[in-house]
Formats: structure tokens, sequence, C-alpha cells
């Protein structure tokens, strides 16, 4: 292979672990070719931001609706949860935090909606495409299941003034939302919010806020996996 | 389940991904449009034969009825020089965060054919170089060497000077 060549394969993450130690090396010895994997990251993440992406038009999504039954029984212990929460809401005083409460909020009306997903899809290359086409961002989608939280799909949503990606993963039979936007807002904390527990962080140009019914230190550790 | 409700769970969440290629390779919306039918029609024939992923083999039958379309409607745009300079240097160095995006379509659109189909297929698919090799039916070796073309070519159409040479003040 050409040494031009091992830069693509570099970028794209197709040189095995061997050549890409050699290849490392090799550029902490030679600015030049270090530019030159600069530039190249540089140029391919202007394509992924900037190239059209082109949705096929309606008549080729026509697909027989059923209800999707995986959804029903977290749904329904949601609605219990939400209904609690709404009193809270309710009681709760007024704070700065209104983004939190926004996200909170859509977490669970679209939980009692039941539309939490519009691409049901385990499959991160499924999911990516479909929100690159209708969003002006490509949000970045993580495989986790070796972890134990299973991409369920995503769905399109609206939060600070903006379209954002949610993206729903599950673990056991708790539902976890991840809201995604571009934002350089890099602050970090974690709270819980109405029997909900909350993460958000930022991390390569794009904002994340994770809600989910799941316990504390394992939403901790999936915000940790995102943030990777 | 019956095989038409297969197909719709398995096939068409990829819908876009398959449009896009096919729009990106004919570069217009109505010639898109015929490609995916037929592609579509021909996936839902040999939907029988489908074995692992559904993505990449829906996006081979598209790639392909793109390629019998151009030629038989565009012939020359399938020629492309796959020799590249053996000590080429690297993408030139352009101020990516600052284009827009009507010059980095515009570029891409300029790629032959199959440099373009390997750029999408990578850049805006993230398929792997061993799918995009199964759908473009090419070695694996091919499909490097033409993506490095591909990104090369991209950044010189890219360089400033390139792309907007009016734009050069002479004092």
């Amino acid at each position: 292979m050409r040494t031009d060549e091992k830069l693509h394969a570099y970028l794209d993450g197709e040189l095995d672990a061997a050549a890409s130690l050699e290849l490392e090396r090799e550029m902490a010895q030679n600015p030049g070719l270090r530019a030159g994997h600069e530039r190249l990251r540089e140029l391919s993440a202007a394509v992924r931001e900037k190239a059209d992406y082109h949705a096929a038009p309606a008549r080729f999504k026509v697909r027989s609706q059923k209800p999707r039954a995986w959804l029903l029984a977290p749904a329904f212990a949601l609605v219990l949860a939400a209904g609690l929460a709404l009193g809270v809401f309710l009681a709760q005083p007024r704070d700065d935090d209104s983004l939190g409460a926004a996200v909170v909020a859509t977490h669970v009306r679209s939980t009692l909606a039941g539309r939490l997903i519009d691409v049901a899809s385990s499959d991160q290359h499924t999911v990516k495409p479909w929100l690159s086409a209708r969003l002006p961002f490509s949000p970045p989608v993580a495989d986790l299941s070796p972890e134990g939280y299973v991409l369920a799909g995503a769905r399109l949503d609206y939060l600070d003034g903006q379209n954002v990606a949610a993206l729903v993963y599950r673990r056991r039979q708790h539902v976890i939302d991840v809201f995604v936007w571009p934002s350089r807002d890099s602050a970090h904390s974690a709270y819980a919010r109405d029997g909900f527990n909350v993460v958000r962080f930022g991390s390569g140009g794009m904002r994340y806020w994770i809600v989910s019914d799941l316990n504390r230190n394992e939403l901790a550790d999936f915000a940790r996996l995102l943030a990777r | 389940m019956s095989d038409r409700a297969r197909f719709e769970r398995q096939v068409l969440p990829h819908v876009d991904a398959a449009y896009n290629l096919a729009r990106w390779l004919t570069r217009n919306d109505h010639d898109a449009d015929d490609v995916l039918q037929e592609a579509m029609l021909r996936a839902y024939r040999f939907f029988g034969g489908l074995r692992g992923e559904a993505r990449p083999w829906l996006l081979a039958i598209v790639r392909n009825a793109c390629w019998s379309w151009l030629q038989a409607n565009r012939p020359a745009e399938l020629a492309a020089d796959e020799a590249g300079e053996p000590d080429a240097p690297g993408p030139e160095s352009i101020l990516a965060r600052e284009l827009d995006r009507r010059a980095v379509n515009a570029a891409i659109a300029g790629l032959p054919v199959p440099f373009r189909e390997a750029l999408v297929l990578r850049e805006l698919e993230d398929f792997s170089y061993k799918d995009i090799a199964r759908i473009a039916g090419i070695p694996i070796g091919t499909v490097m060497s033409r993506l490095a073309r591909a990104r090369r070519l991209l950044a010189e159409a890219l360089k400033p000077a390139a792309a907007a040479p009016r734009l050069r003040v002479h004092k």
C-alpha cells in the first residue's frame, strides 16, 4: 500500500492495529505526514457535513403501518411515571434550567403519545442516514449493543428552538432518549429530575442530553460510552 | 410474515440510501427517480436471494441499475483515468471549514463516476471498504485507490483559486 493510501485507510478506520501504530509513529516524526492527515480529516468532515443527502421521494416509502408491539410495554410503565412527573411539574417552582425541563417533558410526551420512534432499527448504518437525510447535520450514532445498550431507532424532535435528533436506546425494560444537536456548549452535568435521570455533555461539536428512568450509575456509564 | 411484509421491513428502511446513491450518480431528480423505480422492482423480484445484510445488497442493485442507465444514456461519463500519479502529494491545503455547501456539492458532482460512487458510499453512507468493494464489484485495493483519487480530485476542485477565480484581485 502506498503511504498516501495508508493515510486514507487510517482515516477510514480500515488500517489494522499494527499498521495504525506504525503510521502514528511515522506521523509523530514527520510533520508533513501529520499535516497531510489533518487536511484529509478536514476534507472528509467537510463532505460529511456539507454535501447534500438526497432522501427518496415519499412514493418510495409506502408501507403498511402496524403498531410495534415492543413499544407498548415500556410505554405503559412510563405512562405511570409520566403521570407522577406531570404532577410534580405543576408543583415545582420555575428554575433556570428550562432546557432540562423541556428535555424531560419531551421525553415524557413522546412516550405518552407512543411516538418514540420514526425509524425502527438496531442498525446504526440505517439510523444515521435516515437522520442525516432529515436534519441539517449528521449526528453520531453509536452501536453500544456489546455493552448492553441496544439501539431501538430514532425520531426527529424539537428542542432549544431547533430540530434535533432523538436516538432511542433500550436497556432491559428502560427506554433511554438521547437528544443530539450541534453546539459548542460543552458543560457536563448529571442530576435527577421528576423521577428521571438526566445527563448532559458536549462532545465533538455536538450537545447531548440523555433522559431515562434507568438508574443513575448505569446512565452515567452509558454517557461515558457515548462520549468516547 | 408475507414476502411483501418482509421486504418492507428489511429493504424499505434503506430506500433513502438507495435514492441518495442514484441521485449522486445520475445527478438529477428525474433520472434518479427512474433508476430507483427500476432498481426497487428488481430488488423485489430477487428478494428471495438475499443472504446477509439488506443495505449493501440493495445498494449493489441500485449501483448496477445506475451503471446500466449511464451506459445507455451517457456512456462517456463512465470513463475514468484510473492510473494515479505514483508519488502524488496529499490533498492541497484548503480551508475546509469555510467551504460552502454549494462548492462542496459542485466539486463532488464534478468527479468522474467511479470516484464519485466510492466517495458517496464512504462519506455519506459510511460503508466499509469491504462493502464498497461488494457494491461496486471491484477489489478492495481498487476501492482504496479510487477513494484516495476521489479525495485528491476533490481537494483540487475546492482550492480557493479553482473554486472562485473571479474573486482574485490584481493590484
